[in-house]
């Protein structure tokens, strides 16, 4: 009889074809690359719903949260940090999560001879992203991580660094299971292997060029998550993504592009799930080392001839604000400066005071490539070009494939260029540093005079501000100098459009995008 | 013939040694790495430099000759390119560099995923095109001609990603009645042992599922076949022309045959030969991959792996990826030659 019912459930199961209860689909730009320190968006993404940094954020917002992590202090001078440690949380596979564990991951990605860094199969380029360099390169930030007892770890850094926590949180760092690591090996965080954490999904299979799913831990040390599962499909095209949002067959849809932001509040079964404001920017560079753009008149001829605000208007439909700082708002040290307003007839003036009363030819290079700052870079650029062509500035516009782009930006060889920035994490000196740091300031925009020393000299002094009022008065007087100098045009501080079907709730991106939200708290009706 | 086979099969060898060399070299020598791609918009001089050389990237392409000095003739062929063809021959074709995922396991899973695709295709289009074709021969002229011309000429002219985003809404998002994209829904619970969902759901005995990815299979298809179906009507189209031109043709209607059996014994089978090379060659090249049909659709294939990976310059997949088609090309062409002499007696191999 048994058997009989067994055979019959097998029997139903197959005719129906049986399909999972509470499952959320959520559609990405692709599926993930790898969920063992990955540096793209889409393995972010599931990477955190497995396996949690020590600190998080609120939700929908960029401040920090206890996650792993309860609480946190530094030492007087900020080199010296000391986290504690939740109790009492394990690992997916049952092994505890403590400061030896915490210890083991900062090691592995820290030291490339660490014997699970595997430095000849995996990169953990991420880990440069934020840490500046591995132990014992140029530049190196962490020195030592020690474990002071099961629930206290300690992090000894090389220089004062008064935001660490900030670090800490970026969606990189998931601590991942020391045993799962060891018994993977090089292997860990590919499909056949998942990854092992202590988040509120469980890793569960990843089909490749299909989909990865995750199921709901139910020891979670949090709220448990309340749907069973959550599929992640990889759908390049945005159009799709929206297609299938539209059809129900995807739940969540993230990385719209702006145009679609029309088709998604004109449909009554979908929701936008936009943060308040993205932690992020899109600019117009130039690098002094070609002329004219040395001539400070020249780079305000620029600002004042491009009808920013318009440009803005058309290509963000809405989901984007004119940029005047290099600091975007929700985060401290920013000056409140206005953008340089639409003035043709004073940027004629300028470029005729510099000596180019007829204006001058010159190469305006724009992205090969569509990034959330700048959707469609060739259709801006025509755009940014036509406003320069009234004031008399042939621009030629260029591009080159995306890695030469990149190669060739570094080299300076771009008079005018577009590039921008989505935040690692959320503070400025992932801004203004990232732009503005003793290399960027030189390779970037070829910037190299008392203006330029002054800038590296005050965020130099930044990072080591033990206070946050002190850090905010060097970030502002950084940021005024970089305002009235120019090195570089700010154009946009975008908000990146997702959606979900009206009968999700939960979903809230944050500031620094959707890498960071746990989907935990989303319910499927 | 089989001595022919052994003859084709050994010429594939050179044809498989310049497409490695080329496809070694071509991604090198354009610029950019993807040490270049992998640090994205920042990164400093020293952590390029290093991660190139953890990569590898930094070694000699053809020839070590600072290695030669200490380690001689091993140390001489401890270079780039030395070392992917003696890894390929041994059939392995190394890791992605992002991913790390053997190349080999990865289009073990993307191919048969394109063959599906593909002959779903071909199907749709040599289903349609050849009927469709034949007619037009016999009404020459007519309005059928001009009509089937006309979407014949269309077919190809469409833009695939257009097409395939007309169809996602007016199928799957206005109608319902087909799923938007992707090849299987991803609720369904199956799992796959070939690689082929077809051939595995049929295996076991999955009808619920075997009609879920056929449901999948229906506007990729027909959006990949367009451009065949066009191409197969119009060669059909002129082929039965050229036939139907031909003295036999005369005397056998003259003789009284059957129209119908004109048409289908003697006309058809000789004006056959062209459109099976054609139908070989776009075989060959859906085959390697549709890269818009495939990110229209969000279908697992080929294409859009090897794409993206030239886009980020993970060597290891370029050149896998593009020997393996080479190989797929170069062996559908042979098949469509032996075909002939199956199909015109009068063609045979030696």
């Amino acid at each position: 009889m048994k058997r009989l019912a067994i055979v019959v459930a097998a029997a139903l199961l197959a005719l129906s074809g049986a399909a999972w209860a509470q499952t959320l689909v959520y559609g990405e730009s692709g599926l993930p690359v790898s969920l063992d320190l990955p540096q793209d968006g889409n393995s972010l993404t599931v990477q955190y719903q497995i396996a949690e940094p020590l600190v998080g954020f609120q939700p929908g917002s960029s401040e920090l949260r206890p996650l792993l992590a309860t609480s946190w202090e530094a030492n007087a001078d900020a080199t010296q940090w000391t986290f504690h440690l939740r109790e009492g949380v394990t690992f997916h596979d049952g092994t505890p999560f403590n400061a030896e564990a915490v210890k083991f991951n900062f090691d592995r990605w820290n030291h490339r001879d660490n014997p699970y860094a595997f430095p000849d199969q995996k990169n953990f380029a991420a880990w440069t992203y934020i840490f500046a360099a591995f132990y014992g390169e140029e530049g190196y930030l962490l020195e030592k991580v020690e474990a002071l007892d099961d629930t206290t770890v300690r992090f000894d850094l090389t220089s004062p660094v008064g935001f660490f926590p900030a670090l800490v949180a970026s969606s990189y760092f998931g601590i991942q299971s020391p045993a799962a690591v060891k018994a993977a090996g090089v292997d860990y965080g590919t499909p056949g292997v998942g990854a092992v954490g202590t988040g509120p999904f469980k890793f569960q299979e990843w089909v490749q060029g299909d989909h990865v799913t995750v199921v709901r831990n139910d020891a979670y040390w949090g709220d448990k998550a309340k749907v069973e599962r959550i599929v992640f499909r990889g759908i390049e095209s945005p159009a799709t993504r929206l297609a299938e949002l539209e059809a129900g067959t995807l739940d969540i849809a993230v990385n719209l592009s702006p145009d679609d932001l029309q088709a998604v509040e004109s449909n009554s079964d979908l929701r936008r799930a936009t943060a308040e404001a993205n932690l992020s920017i899109g600019y117009i560079g130039f690098h002094q080392a070609n002329k004219p753009f040395d001539d400070l008149r020249v780079r305000q001829a620029v600002a004042y001839a491009i009808d920013q605000k318009a440009i803005v208007d058309a290509f963000w439909s809405g989901l984007g604000t004119p940029a005047a700082e290099f600091i975007p708002p929700g985060l401290i040290g920013r000056a409140g400066y206005d953008i340089y307003p639409y003035d043709p007839e004073k940027a004629k003036q300028l470029l005729a005071d510099a000596g180019f009363p007829n204006g001058f030819q010159t190469e305006f290079w724009y992205m090969p490539v569509s990034r959330p700052y700048f959707p469609s870079p060739k259709d801006i650029a025509e755009a940014v070009a036509g406003y320069l062509s009234e004031v008399g500035i042939q621009a030629e516009l260029r591009t080159e494939d995306w890695g030469i782009y990149l190669t060739e930006y570094d080299e300076g060889k771009f008079p005018m260029f577009m590039l921008g920035w989505n935040a690692d994490y959320a503070d400025p000196n992932n801004f203004i540093y990232t732009f503005f740091s003793p290399t960027e300031i030189k390779n970037g925009f070829g910037w190299a005079d008392a203006n330029a020393d002054e800038v590296v000299k005050l965020l130099g002094d930044a990072r080591k501000a033990s206070s946050e009022t002190e850090r905010v008065t060097y970030y502002e007087q950084a940021d005024k100098i970089i305002y009235d100098q120019v090195p570089a045009m700010p154009v946009v501080y975008p908000t990146t459009l997702h959606a979900t079907r009206t009968n999700i709730d939960g979903f809230l991106p944050n500031p620094l995008g959707v890498t960071s939200v746990q989907l935990n708290e989303v319910t499927k009706n | 013939m089989f001595a022919y086979f052994v003859r084709r099969l050994l010429g594939l060898l050179p044809v498989l040694f310049g497409v490695s060399l080329l496809i070694f070299t071509i991604p090198r020598v354009i610029g950019s790495d993807p040490a270049r791609i992998m640090l994205g918009e920042r990164a400093s001089p020293e952590s390029y430099q290093r991660l190139r050389t953890e990569l590898g990237l930094d070694t000699p392409y053809f020839l070590n000759l600072k290695e030669a000095r200490t380690r001689g003739i091993a140390g001489l062929f401890d270079a780039q390119y030395p070392t992917f063809v003696a890894h390929a021959v041994q059939g392995d074709l190394g890791k992605s560099i992002f991913s790390r995922i053997p190349v080999r396991d990865s289009l073990a899973h993307f191919f048969p995923a394109t063959i599906e695709l593909t002959l779903v295709a071909m199907f749709f289009a040599v289903v349609f095109g050849v009927p469709l074709g034949i007619v037009a021969a016999l009404n020459r002229g007519t309005l059928v001609d001009t009509g089937f011309m006309f979407l014949a000429l269309a077919g190809v002219s469409f833009p695939v990603f257009w097409l395939g985003i007309i169809m996602i809404y007016l199928f799957a998002v206005f109608l319902g009645w087909l799923p938007p994209s992707g090849r299987i829904s991803p609720t369904l619970i199956f799992h796959s042992t070939t690689g082929f969902y077809l051939l595995d759901a049929i295996v076991q005995g999955r009808w619920g599922v075997l009609w879920n990815l056929l449901r999948h299979l229906v506007m990729p298809g027909i959006a990949l076949g367009t451009i065949p179906l066009a191409i197969i009507v119009r060669m059909t189209r002129s082929s039965m022309l050229e036939v139907l031109g031909q003295d036999y043709i005369r005397t056998a209607r003259a003789k009284g045959v059957e129209r119908r059996a004109v048409i289908n014994k003697h006309a058809l089978r000789n004006a056959l030969l062209p459109v099976i090379t054609v139908i070989g060659l776009s075989f060959g090249q859906l085959l390697s991959g549709a890269i818009l049909t495939e990110t229209v659709f969000a279908w697992p294939g080929i294409g859009r792996f090897v794409y993206d990976a030239i886009s980020s310059r993970d060597y290891p997949i370029i050149q896998g990826g593009v020997l393996f088609i080479a190989i797929m090309f170069v062996l559908v062409n042979m098949l469509v030659d032996l075909s002939y002499a199956f199909i015109d007696p009068r063609i045979q191999y030696t």
